[in-house]
């Protein structure tokens, strides 16, 4: 049998087990969802575990790109690019200990079932709800299509069988998965990817560590390489924080803001605090996120760099610096092992977005205009509405990433940033200021998002820093101009957002 | 009201929201705490020792700094869950809150 198909074996197996995993969600919430489809199909009833909500947060952070970008810069510039991934750690804890509570009791009290949900019955304002809705439909389909890319990519160059095929295959499972089993699914296989990830770390740590002699060799050798480096002035020092200056203090703080205080406002991470059931379980979750994100994240960093011990040219881009060596130095029935760790990255990550993407489009669109013009709901019309949007955005993600336009692969340089500087004010001035106010909100939410997209494409920058400070700030100081201007919250609402007042 | 393993605070919807205001600064000092860390233990340290010190091999500012926050989020994170977070019921549970 050839190397290809060994190393296809643990892959299937995988992506069987998936599928299996969503059919059986389906039939077991088939009752749940004939009395509220909306409710159960995209938010599974609120009944997240701890163990789940865990996973599936990190799993849904932890994307593609991580596992192959981000290792190939650590193997091209060292130990720097590993601390400064590491403040990606605050990532769980944060939204969850900050946001997680307060919108678990809201969207009880609103039956809100998505993010928009919760930004209209806190800021009354429709134009701001269909602004995040649109907002959050074009930024997933971005995301999704280079999830896409990435996930056929690494397939295609571990298993030596071509792109589009490993697209179609991959298409076929994660779009088929979502569909059938929604939320709960989508949470549930997020937990399978998450394991997957952790493990196919350990693994790749430990076949690394193996093939290079133990840690004393490979540090024996990145000295040496860095030493060469530094006195041919060819690289980076590996040793140094900064890696000779290609990593400036500046970028440092600006990941500490994009990859750490700001991913409080990454709306698929902060629906996750509308799914799960109880307080033990978000306890439970921000400990164990803490944990397992270190893992991955730190784990696939820090072993991109010790991979430099074991491979000292890489040819293409550094991207290749992974599947290199699972080809290269690995079995390949655990060489298919290794690969799916990836893959479930950008699995779990697609699954995500798409069930929130799809939502967005039914539940903040659709139904809510329905329901303004008093018209009656029926559960399997929602129910056959909600399976083709969310079979309509897969195809769409799959069949841009076939060939994607360069427009892609450009609006989704603005995905990360841009969901932030929409999501991040809006939703802590939403729970925390008392004042905050819709006219706030809006002016916040355009303003910040416009000049953010701007500054990245014209490439207008402060000093080292990354766009997201100017994004981030511009929102902030939209938000107080405007609040000035408008109205307070009526007593109602006031008495859901800030019952503390009373 | 349904208990589960971990005693439960019975509080009103308004309890309840004190006790989140609480809970939601002390995660943010535990954010504050582990960047301080990650900052003083990597570049403080590579600015007063370089890379003189190893631990496991590898440079000591990166093992602290990295790890060392890492594992002070996990810590800290643990102390406010024990200490400050408190267990009540996310459904209406109070006669008043009706």
């Amino acid at each position: 049998m050839s190397d290809a198909i060994l190393r296809l074996i643990p892959i299937f197996i995988f992506f069987i087990f998936m599928i299996y995993i969503s059919v059986r969600q389906h039939i077991i919430s088939a009752r749940a969802k004939s009395e509220n489809f909306s409710k159960e199909y995209y938010i599974g009833g609120r009944s997240m575990g701890g163990f789940i909500l865990a996973m599936s947060l990190v799993a849904t952070y932890g994307s593609v790109s991580s596992f192959l970008s981000g290792s190939g810069k650590a193997w091209e510039t060292g130990f720097g690019w590993v601390y400064y991934a590491s403040a990606n750690v605050v990532a769980a804890f944060l939204v969850l200990g900050i946001l997680g509570k307060k919108m678990a009791l809201v969207g009880r009290r609103t039956e809100s079932v998505t993010v928009v949900d919760v930004m209209r019955a806190r800021y009354k304002s429709d134009l701001l709800a269909n602004i995040c809705a649109l907002v959050i439909i074009i930024f997933f389909t971005t995301q999704m299509v280079s999830q896409f890319i990435g996930g056929a990519w690494l397939f295609a160059a571990c298993t030596g069988y071509d792109y589009k095929i490993g697209l179609v295959i991959f298409a076929v499972v994660v779009v088929g998965y979502t569909v059938i089993g929604g939320f709960t699914a989508v949470a549930i296989t997020d937990t399978a990817c998450a394991v997957v990830m952790i493990l196919g770390t350990l693994f790749l740590g430990y076949a690394v560590l193996d093939t290079g002699g133990g840690i004393g060799n490979i540090m024996d050798n990145i000295t040496k390489i860095s030493e060469q480096s530094v006195a041919t002035g060819n690289g980076p020092d590996l040793l140094d924080p900064r890696a000779s200056g290609m990593i400036p203090f500046e970028l440092f703080l600006s990941q500490w803001l994009l990859c750490g205080i700001a991913t409080i406002g990454l709306p698929q991470s902060q629906l996750r605090c509308l799914g799960y059931k109880d307080t033990q379980s978000v306890h439970k979750a921000m400990l164990l996120g803490t944990i397992v994100i270190g893992i991955m994240l730190i784990g696939i960093h820090l072993i991109g760099t010790l991979c430099r011990g074991i491979l000292d040219n890489v040819e293409g881009s550094t991207d290749n610096v992974f599947p290199t060596v699972i080809v290269r130095d690995i079995v390949p029935v655990l060489g298919g092992l290794a690969i799916i760790g990836p893959l479930a990255a950008a699995m779990s990550t697609i699954a995500s977005l798409l069930i929130a993407g799809s939502s967005a489009v039914v539940k903040d669109i659709y139904l809510h205009y329905k329901s303004v013009r008093n018209e009656p709901i029926e559960q399997k019309k929602v129910a056959r509405v909600s399976f083709s949007i969310t079979a309509i955005m897969g195809i769409f993600a799959f069949v841009i990433a076939i060939n994607p336009p360069d427009l892609i692969v450009w609006i989704n340089m603005f995905a990360f940033g841009g969901l932030q500087t929409v999501f991040f004010w809006t939703m802590i001035f939403g729970f925390f200021w008392y004042k905050a106010n819709r006219v706030g909100a809006l002016c916040s939410v355009i303003g910040g998002l416009s000049t953010y997209c701007v500054t990245m494409a014209l490439n207008i920058k402060i000093d080292e820093f990354h766009n997201i400070i100017i994004g981030l700030g511009v929102a902030l100081i939209l938000f107080i101009i405007g609040n000035k201007f408008g109205e307070g919250m009526d007593e109602k609402t006031a008495k859901i957002f800030f019952p503390e007042r009373f | 009201m349904a208990h589960t393993q971990e005693p439960m605070d019975d509080l009103t919807y308004k309890e309840k929201f004190i006790q989140i205001n609480k809970e939601a600064k002390a995660t943010w000092y535990v954010g504050a705490l582990t960047f301080a860390v990650w900052l003083a233990g990597g570049f403080g340290l590579y600015l007063i020792v370089g890379n003189e010190w190893t631990i496991m091999r590898m440079p000591a500012w990166f093992v602290v700094g990295t790890l060392g926050s890492w594992i002070v989020a996990i810590v800290g994170v643990q102390y406010i869950i024990k200490k400050i977070f408190k267990n009540f019921s996310l459904d209406e549970n109070k006669e008043e809150d009706k």
